[in-house]
């Protein structure tokens, strides 16, 4: 009989409070909840003014919380040399099945259970207090928002447990993921379903015992599939379908300082397609939050302005990958400027993000206007400059440190506010004056993809000067 | 019945072959080194042996139990050091033996890791975070790791890596000592002098195979490193051949 589940989460539980706090410092870290908070109340303020319910706007707390869950999600699946790489050289409890008689399999699950726990305390409550002090200030009842605490945790579960199922499934047969997902979208139209009737924010609108089923229900089958079809150690990289990607990244950046990226992306777990799957969950939840601010306000939002903003600022979670893999001090070894490194860098993730864009994109000319999507095709490359350029002078090349680094996460949010928030309320406001309100936002996407590419000019000279010190 | 024992064991990694029907057999109580040039295949084998990769076709035997069928009654039953393992980066080392103890359902955990902790000398550093010491001081905790059972089988991977002389020689001491109990060691490594002053029987392979087998104690000082440079070069003509 070996260690109870308890005992084992227990450990881990230990381990994760202790990389945090001794990673960044326990005061950096301790001030990450109130960070969360602050920002979040503000954002509800800002979004009340502008006439947006806190119900709408818990709608997107959702999505944005699970889209988080599907990052977290991903880490059983980078694998410990591409987690090294993201956290120098540390090794997690998670790994310990190379020794120890503890199943892999085992291990992942309870470090999902883990992580839900952990970040519900520590992401969601804050996320939740900060959005209920608005909203309770405007008539929203607290047992709605304790309701909400929960819903928010699921859809946190949700998202991870759904990375690690399509990501498992993506690594044995990538065709399957695109079965499965265009199944699962055929069922749902074929049906007549509501689709967020199926998430745990339709367990917030209409609770009951057949919506705390459907809620409960997705993130524990697709975490055991997850768990099931997890394969840590046979993937080696050197098959078929490897080489005719790197054939393909090698002729669309022949220069190394954007082919090193390209290459460590398409190799990690996931290659590519995690780029692809991403935005695609960014989309889909941009276009039901679409409909649900609809629903909620009356209001029809600039459905251009809203896709290209949304999957601009999609663009970190393509930062994080073609960043992630090396130590960012080897460039010193190299007689090659940090100016170079963050160009090739640029480079490879506007090819990711952009080109991963695109595709839906054209999907939305299916149910949108031609005029609506090219304005979208058009602020969401702006909008990724943007992301790049704050993300490269706020993180340099380890933009994971946010998830720990309360000054640096505070003011990384409050740039990316600064540039969304006007984006969020043009898209709001498109009806007041359509041309106008449209070239407001392309002017003010504009002056950020300016300010995008003076801040990463000026990330290699200071990154330099930080990696030398 | 040996303690380990292998028939035609073969691995492909995609186009390239790291096991091409490798088959051996260790003995209890042997001290084995399995002696290769880097890429032979040294680490596949014992990620075979220790049930933490399938084999592409062949059977293996450890302790009695099937490691690919039963890898956890391998893992319970024996003591692991890979290359380039290190104790969890945010626990000391006292509390990730502890977390070994309870994982190996030890009882008395503190006087298992006060005793490994003495024998191998970190005793000033069992409350030090994992992160913050050394290569060598790091290899030793994983030492008492892979040994704080007493199992009658250890796989360790290049065990005198990172330490320094004065610990290097503690080491092969208590190596000597372990399997001078019974207990049977499987090292891998590709420095002939360890193999030739350390064990009681080599396994020279090359290019995936097992290509000699000896008694190092048969040989004198360098002659080990004269049979294994003819082995791997007479192996790699025949393969290029």
């Amino acid at each position: 009989m070996t260690a109870s589940n308890r005992t084992l989460l227990s450990w881990m539980v230990r381990e994760e409070w202790r990389l945090h706090s001794e990673l960044f410092g326990g005061r950096r870290f301790a001030g990450f909840p109130l960070a969360i908070g602050a920002l979040t109340a503000l954002g509800t303020a800002l979004l009340a003014a502008t006439g947006t319910r806190p119900a709408a706007v818990l709608a997107g707390l959702h999505a944005l919380v699970a889209l988080f869950g599907l990052q977290v999600g991903t880490i059983g699946l980078v694998g410990r040399d591409a987690l090294r790489d993201v956290l120098g050289d540390v090794t997690l409890l998670l790994f310990s099945a190379r020794t120890l008689p503890l199943s892999t399999k085992r291990l992942l699950g309870l470090f999902l259970v883990k992580e839900v726990l952990y970040y519900s305390g520590l992401f969601v409550t804050p996320v939740l207090a900060g959005f209920g002090v608005v909203a309770v200030g405007r008539g929203m009842a607290p047992a709605a928002v304790a309701l909400a605490w929960l819903t928010v945790t699921l859809a946190f579960a949700l998202g991870a447990t759904a990375s690690l199922a399509l990501a498992a499934l993506a690594a044995r047969n990538a065709l399957a993921v695109g079965v499965a997902l265009a199944a699962g979208v055929v069922a749902v139209v074929a049906t007549g379903t509501d689709p967020v009737a199926l998430t745990p924010y339709g367990l917030f609108t209409h609770p009951s015992v057949a919506a705390l089923v459907a809620a409960v229900l997705p993130p524990v089958a697709l975490g055991g599939l997850g768990i099931a079809l997890f394969e840590p150690t046979e993937d080696d990289g050197t098959d078929g379908r490897h080489r005719r990607l790197d054939r393909l990244l090698v002729a669309v950046a022949p220069d190394g300082l954007t082919r090193r990226p390209l290459l460590a992306v398409a190799r990690s777990a996931g290659s590519v397609w995690k780029v692809l799957f991403s935005m695609g969950v960014l989309f889909g939840v941009t276009a039901l939050v679409l409909r649900q601010v609809t629903a909620a306000t009356g209001i029809e939002p600039g459905v251009g302005i809203a896709f290209g903003t949304l999957l601009g600022l999609g663009g970190f979670t393509t930062y994080s990958w073609v960043t992630q893999f090396g130590d960012p001090r080897e460039y010193l070894r190299y007689p090659v400027s940090y100016d170079a490194v963050f160009r090739g860098a640029l480079r490879a993730y506007l090819l990711l993000s952009v080109g991963a864009s695109l595709p839906y994109l054209a999907v939305a000319l299916l149910w949108y206007p031609l005029a609506e999507i090219a304005l979208g095709a058009v602020i969401q490359p702006l909008v990724a400059l943007y992301v790049f350029g704050v993300t490269a002078a706020v993180t340099g090349l380890s933009p994971n440190e946010l998830l720990f680094d309360t000054p640096r996460f505070a003011l990384f949010g409050a740039a990316l506010a600064a540039l969304a928030t006007p984006l969020v309320v043009a898209a709001l406001a498109v009806r007041v004056d359509p041309l106008l309100v449209r070239v407001v936002a392309v002017a003010i996407a504009l002056v950020g993809a300016v300010a995008g590419l003076v801040l990463t000019r000026r990330a290699g000279p200071r990154w330099t000067s930080v990696f030398r010190e | 019945m040996p303690a380990i024992e292998t028939t035609g064991l073969t691995k492909e990694y995609g186009d390239l072959d790291a096991l091409s029907g490798l088959s051996l057999t260790v003995g209890e109580g042997e001290l084995f080194a399995l002696l290769g040039p880097n890429g032979s295949g040294k680490t596949t084998t014992i990620e075979i042996l220790t049930g933490q990769r399938t084999p592409t076709s062949g059977t293996a035997t450890v302790l009695g139990h099937d490691p690919v069928a039963e890898p956890m009654a391998v893992r319970r039953a024996i003591g692991t050091l890979p290359e380039r393992e290190d104790p969890p980066s945010f626990l000391t080392p006292r509390e990730f033996l502890e977390f070994v103890c309870e994982v190996r359902a030890l009882s008395d955990p503190e006087d298992h890791i006060e005793r490994w902790a003495e024998r191998l000398s970190f005793v000033e550093t069992l409350d030090t975070l994992s992160t913050n010491l050394s290569e060598g001081q790091r290899q030793r905790v994983m030492l008492a790791a892979a040994f704080v059972h007493e199992p009658d089988l250890v796989f360790i991977d290049e065990p005198l890596v990172n330490l320094d002389p004065i610990m290097q020689e503690q080491v092969k001491r208590h190596l000597a000592d372990y399997c001078a109990a019974g207990n049977t060691i499987f090292l891998s490594t590709h420095f002939v002098e360890v193999a030739q002053e350390l064990c009681t029987s080599v396994g020279i392979v090359s290019d995936g195979r097992l290509v000699a087998t000896c008694d190092p104690r048969e040989f004198d000082d360098g002659e080990l490193l004269d049979v294994f440079v003819a082995e791997v070069d007479a192996e790699r003509e025949a393969v290029v051949g």
